[in-house]
């Protein structure tokens, strides 16, 4: 019955592999892999099945020699399938595991001192303590020798800048395909609900608790009235959130925040102002009322 | 020849267990106390002495040289006398190690929640105390050896062995580590600074894992096992092989406390390779253990106490294989800083420790009580209300670690921290930290239990506190057979022994120590990393009293994750100031290696008045005793000059004008909180710590501030 299921499923497979390795690939190298991996998978395939093919030829073989030697049925039947070995008894294959003796021999292993009644045997370290023993000294060993010797593995400053420079690709690539690459010069102001609540959403928990629920000021200034300390542009404000003023406590956020999380919350600070919050810290910096200053107080 | 009459000591094993068990509870309490103020930080009862920082090294000390010290001793006291069939060598010096040892815990009591400490985990305690826990060490080793001198047994057992090395090696681990040199009565500075100060602890803290909470209790188990069991120990042979093998190896392996740190790098290798080695020695105490059980596996079912032994000497196996693993770096990677470890190291103490002390006292106590244990139901109770605890323990803290360890690593695609906030992770494991406390109070509810069994036990019997025993004097040596085997040769002679282990401990040792210590490539230093300033120095030896190190680690290890989140990873050279190191252990709170300049002065005004206004559902605790506490400026002259002894480069005579300079700098700072209407005198200790925070890190910060003024 197996037989005949791999001998159906075999061109079957065949068959599939080029189309599921067309849907995948278009590169000619990966089709030409695929193609490989399909044949080595046939060759091994076609191996078993010559197997199983000869030892079937073997055993009728087999019964017709025996059958021309005059042996019956029975004894054809009993020829072939023979009697098999009584199973060991699973305490005798522990014990051989284990490499113990069995407690009836143990009368024979006790040494002859005694402390406080306490009587020792004198079995062998068992065989696969030993084996543990030997392969972490080889491990040991050979840890040694790659990473100090011969130079193979890496320690830990190189393992760094390796981690660091596939990590620097990986980023690359991906905003080259996304639409994040975002600055202090291209951020743009924009008042799209969208921004302002993803805004939101940051400032208050990464700014609101030095600059107060509503922008008012707390240990950090006013974020509402005409009084900037590092300029009121959009730009001027993706700056400072960015690289923070670490001289007066602003911290930087570039690690933190993505150039669209700082383009977020930068817009969302521009929308509060003038929002005249109950609590407002007195003003700081120069006063630079906006352009947009009415139109923002509407 | 005639049999000699005389009398094992039972009174001392006895005061030694009853301080086990009181201690036991003492420390376990203070330690569901610590774990609760993980999630509810105001449960240190709004009070300095007894907030985390200053409790969790009490707890760490409690259960390790109170619970466990105590339990060594009794089970020494006990098996050492019937090993040698000889009484203890003076019943005095037997009185003066049991007070005297009572007293250095009293001590640590009233000394820690203080802020009295070095900061050195697990070698906290400060110099006048140091030196009390030696002089108690040597009465114990002469109380030992005057026991062994005057043996009526031949050979040393394979149990007296292991107390031998356990003596030895704590005796250098102890001295090398306290090398500290006193400021005032109860301050002082060590002596190394930086990562030789951090070799040198960890070469100290992973040792006293081995050779205070293992071989000790692998040489009681040695005892108690066979007796309990009424079996012959499994193999003799496998019992010289992992012994020798366990204290040598065992002793390179601290290094692994040290992945990734600013440690060289050959160092760190070794640390990793002997590590793994330690597998099969640790392993070979647990076989030869369970070994020794077999042909008694029926008792087990029914025998409580041999049920405690089976499932400790199954935590030992768990935790000796979890061990190296941890060490592999790609592992310690993750694990490393979070509840990983505080997992792996309670399976150790609650299973192995916790568990094989339980079966001795069950054992023991009815027996110098000459009665029977009050109650089998009780007994059993404990052991199952125990198991649970330790899984609901260690799976919760399991959970945890890997959790946050994950977390802290994750980036976005934009290359950005996914948790870019470090409270992010603190919040997201906190009902794991509940579970903890939970399982926690299951393992002290058994604890209590048993102290009642116990006390019921000893008001049912009397005590025989000189138990009769006779054994025949040890024959003249000229007349004993030669013996065959060089190791039975050395069982007769124990100075040979200790001097043999003192030479087995030291290779390692030296190899390990001596290269980092001496050999000044391995440290180099950095031109632009300065002393700290007076007011920065005052400000540090707060951040060391409040025990802020228990939190907060001072070491930025080279990944990505880490560099992205703290900043540049922390280099060797900026560190030759630091008497003592402080990077800690454990990242409860975040890294703060580079915390200087992060945030403005208000900011961290508000933050240790009150965490929670600055980064709303932190768990540390408020420390607002900073701001009305007077910062004392009196020893600032003695520090200055210690620090002078110890080669920080400060001008000779500058401790007289230190003051002065503290007094400008700490003006500076309290001018700027003025403006930010925080008015606080410049005199006050948060002024101290928030320069020392300041600075933290900056001497080899690149400026990146974009100054538009």
């Amino acid at each position: 019955m197996n037989l005949k299921k791999i001998l159906i499923l075999t061109p079957l497979l065949l068959v599939m592999q080029p189309v599921l390795a067309a849907d995948d690939n278009e590169a000619p190298s990966n089709l030409m892999n695929v193609i490989g991996y399909g044949a080595i998978l046939f060759t091994l395939l076609l191996f078993v099945v010559v197997l199983l093919v000869l030892l079937r030829a073997v055993r009728v073989m087999t019964r017709v020699a025996l059958k021309s030697q005059g042996y019956t049925e029975e004894q054809i039947a009993a020829e072939l399938h023979p009697p098999k070995k009584a199973k060991r008894s699973k305490e005798e294959v522990w014990n051989k595991l284990l490499s113990l003796k069995p407690l009836s021999q143990e009368k024979d292993l006790i040494m002859e001192h005694e402390y406080d009644g306490i009587q020792e045997l004198d079995n062998p370290t068992p065989s696969w303590f030993m084996g543990l023993f030997y392969t972490t000294i080889a491990f040991a060993a050979c840890y040694l020798l790659i990473y100090h010797v011969f130079g193979i593995g890496q320690l830990q400053y190189d393992e760094y800048k390796t981690e660091v420079a596939q990590a620097e690709i990986a980023k690359k690539e991906y905003l080259s395909k996304a639409a994040n690459q975002v600055d202090e010069n291209t951020v743009k102001l924009t008042k799209d609900p969208a921004v302002l609540a993803a805004g939101q959403v940051i400032f208050v928990s990464k700014c609101a608790p030095c600059h107060g629920d509503h922008a008012q000021g707390n240990v950090g200034p006013n974020l509402t009235d005409d009084y900037w300390l590092h300029g009121n542009k959009i730009n001027d404000l993706f700056k400072t959130i960015k690289y923070g003023v670490l001289a007066k406590g602003m911290p930087t956020w570039e690690k933190q925040l993505s150039p669209k999380d700082i383009a977020d919350v930068a817009n969302y600070v521009k929308s509060l102002h003038g929002s005249h919050p109950a609590g407002a810290k007195e003003p700081q910096g120069i006063n630079e009322p906006e352009e947009s200053n009415k139109l923002a107080a509407k | 020849m005639q049999p000699e009459k005389f009398y094992y000591d039972n009174k001392i094993v006895r005061n030694f267990g009853i301080a086990t068990v009181i201690w036991g509870i003492i420390g376990m309490l203070v330690g569901l106390i610590v774990a609760i103020q993980l999630y509810h930080p105001a449960a240190n009862m709004g009070n300095q002495y007894t907030t985390f920082g200053r409790i969790r090294p009490l707890h760490t000390n409690a259960v390790i040289f109170a619970f466990v010290g105590n339990a060594i001793f009794m089970g020494v006291y006990y098996s050492l006398q019937r090993l040698l069939k000889a009484r203890m060598f003076s019943d005095i010096l037997s009185k003066i190690h049991f007070w005297g040892w009572q007293l250095i815990i009293v001590s640590a009591v009233i000394t820690l929640p203080l802020g009295l400490t070095t900061s050195h985990e697990y070698a906290e305690l400060e110099w006048p105390i140091d030196i009390a826990i030696t002089l108690i060490w040597v009465v114990f080793g002469i109380n030992m050896f005057g026991t062994i001198f005057k043996r009526r047994e031949r050979h040393l057992y394979v149990a007296i062995w292991f107390y031998i090395a356990t003596f030895v090696t704590i005796a250098v681990l102890h001295i090398v580590n306290s090398f500290e040199l006193p400021v005032s009565a109860f301050k002082s500075y060590m002596v190394y600074a930086g990562v030789q100060d951090a070799l040198v602890q960890w070469w100290y803290g992973h040792n006293a894992v081995a050779f205070f909470l293992t071989t000790p209790y692998l040489g009681m188990m040695y005892y108690f096992l066979p007796k309990m069991a009424n079996r012959p120990i499994y193999s003799y042979k496998l019992s010289i092989l992992h012994f020798w093998a366990l204290i040598f190896i065992y002793i390179w392996a601290g290094p692994h406390h040290l992945l990734y740190t600013t440690l060289p790098g050959w160092a760190q290798s070794l640390g990793v390779a002997f590590s793994v080695m330690l597998i099969a020695p640790s392993w070979g105490g647990m076989i030869n253990g369970l070994l020794t059980l077999r042909g008694a596996w029926d008792k087990v079912r029914d025998d409580v106490v041999l049920k405690f032994m089976v499932v400790g000497l199954t935590a030992y196996g768990m935790a000796t294989f979890e061990g190296p693993m941890l060490s592999l770096k790609q592992v310690n990677a993750i694990a490393h800083f979070t509840d990983w470890i505080i997992a792996h190291v309670h399976v150790g103490a609650l299973g192995w420790n916790g568990f094989l002390t339980f079966a001795i006292l069950y054992w023991l106590i009815p027996r110098i009580y000459k009665t029977e244990l009050y109650s089998k139901k009780l007994a059993s109770f404990h052991f199952w209300i125990g198991t649970l605890g330790i899984l609901f323990y260690a799976i919760p803290m399991y959970w945890a670690g890997f959790t946050q360890g994950l977390m802290l690593k994750e980036f976005t695609p934009e290359g950005i921290l996914k948790y870019s906030s470090f409270l992010e992770t603190t919040l997201r494991i906190i009902p794991m930290h509940v579970m903890r406390s939970v399982g926690g109070s299951l393992y002290l509810l058994g604890v209590i239990v048993m102290g009642y069994n116990l006390a019921k036990t000893m008001l049912a019997g009397k005590l025989v506190a000189n138990e009769a025993a006779q054994a025949m004097p040890l024959e003249p040596v000229h007349t004993i057979t030669p013996e065959l085997s060089w190791h039975r040769r050395l069982e007769r002679k124990p100075i040979k022994m200790m001097l043999a282990a003192l030479v087995v401990i030291l290779i390692g040792t030296f190899i390990e120590l001596m290269p980092t210590l001496t050999i000044s490539s391995n440290v180099p230093t950095i031109a632009s990393v300065k002393p700290y300033t007076p007011l920065e120095l005052q400000g540090r030896d707060i951040y060391i009293r409040e025990g802020c190190s228990n939190c907060h680690s001072q070491t930025i290890r080279p990944f990505r994750s880490e560099t992205e989140r703290y900043g540049e990873y922390s280099k060797a050279g900026e560190f030759v100031y630091d008497h003592p190191f402080l990077w800690g252990s454990k990242r409860t709170g975040p890294d703060l290696a580079r915390e200087g300049g992060k945030y403005g002065n208000a900011w961290h005004y508000n933050h240790l008045m009150d965490p929670r206004l600055m980064s709303p559902g932190s768990i540390m605790p408020n420390y607002d005793w900073l701001i009305s506490q007077t910062l004392d400026t009196s020893l600032t002259a003695a520090k200055i000059n210690a620090m002078r002894t110890l080669g920080v480069p400060y001008p000779a005579g500058y401790d007289k004008t230190a003051n002065r300079d503290l007094d400008k700098q700490a003006g500076v700072i309290a001018d700027d909180l003025a403006k930010n209407h925080m008015k606080v005198m410049k005199n006050k200790e948060i002024i101290a710590i928030i320069a020392y925070l300041q600075r933290l890190g900056t001497d080899i910060k690149a400026s990146k501030t974009a100054n538009n003024n």
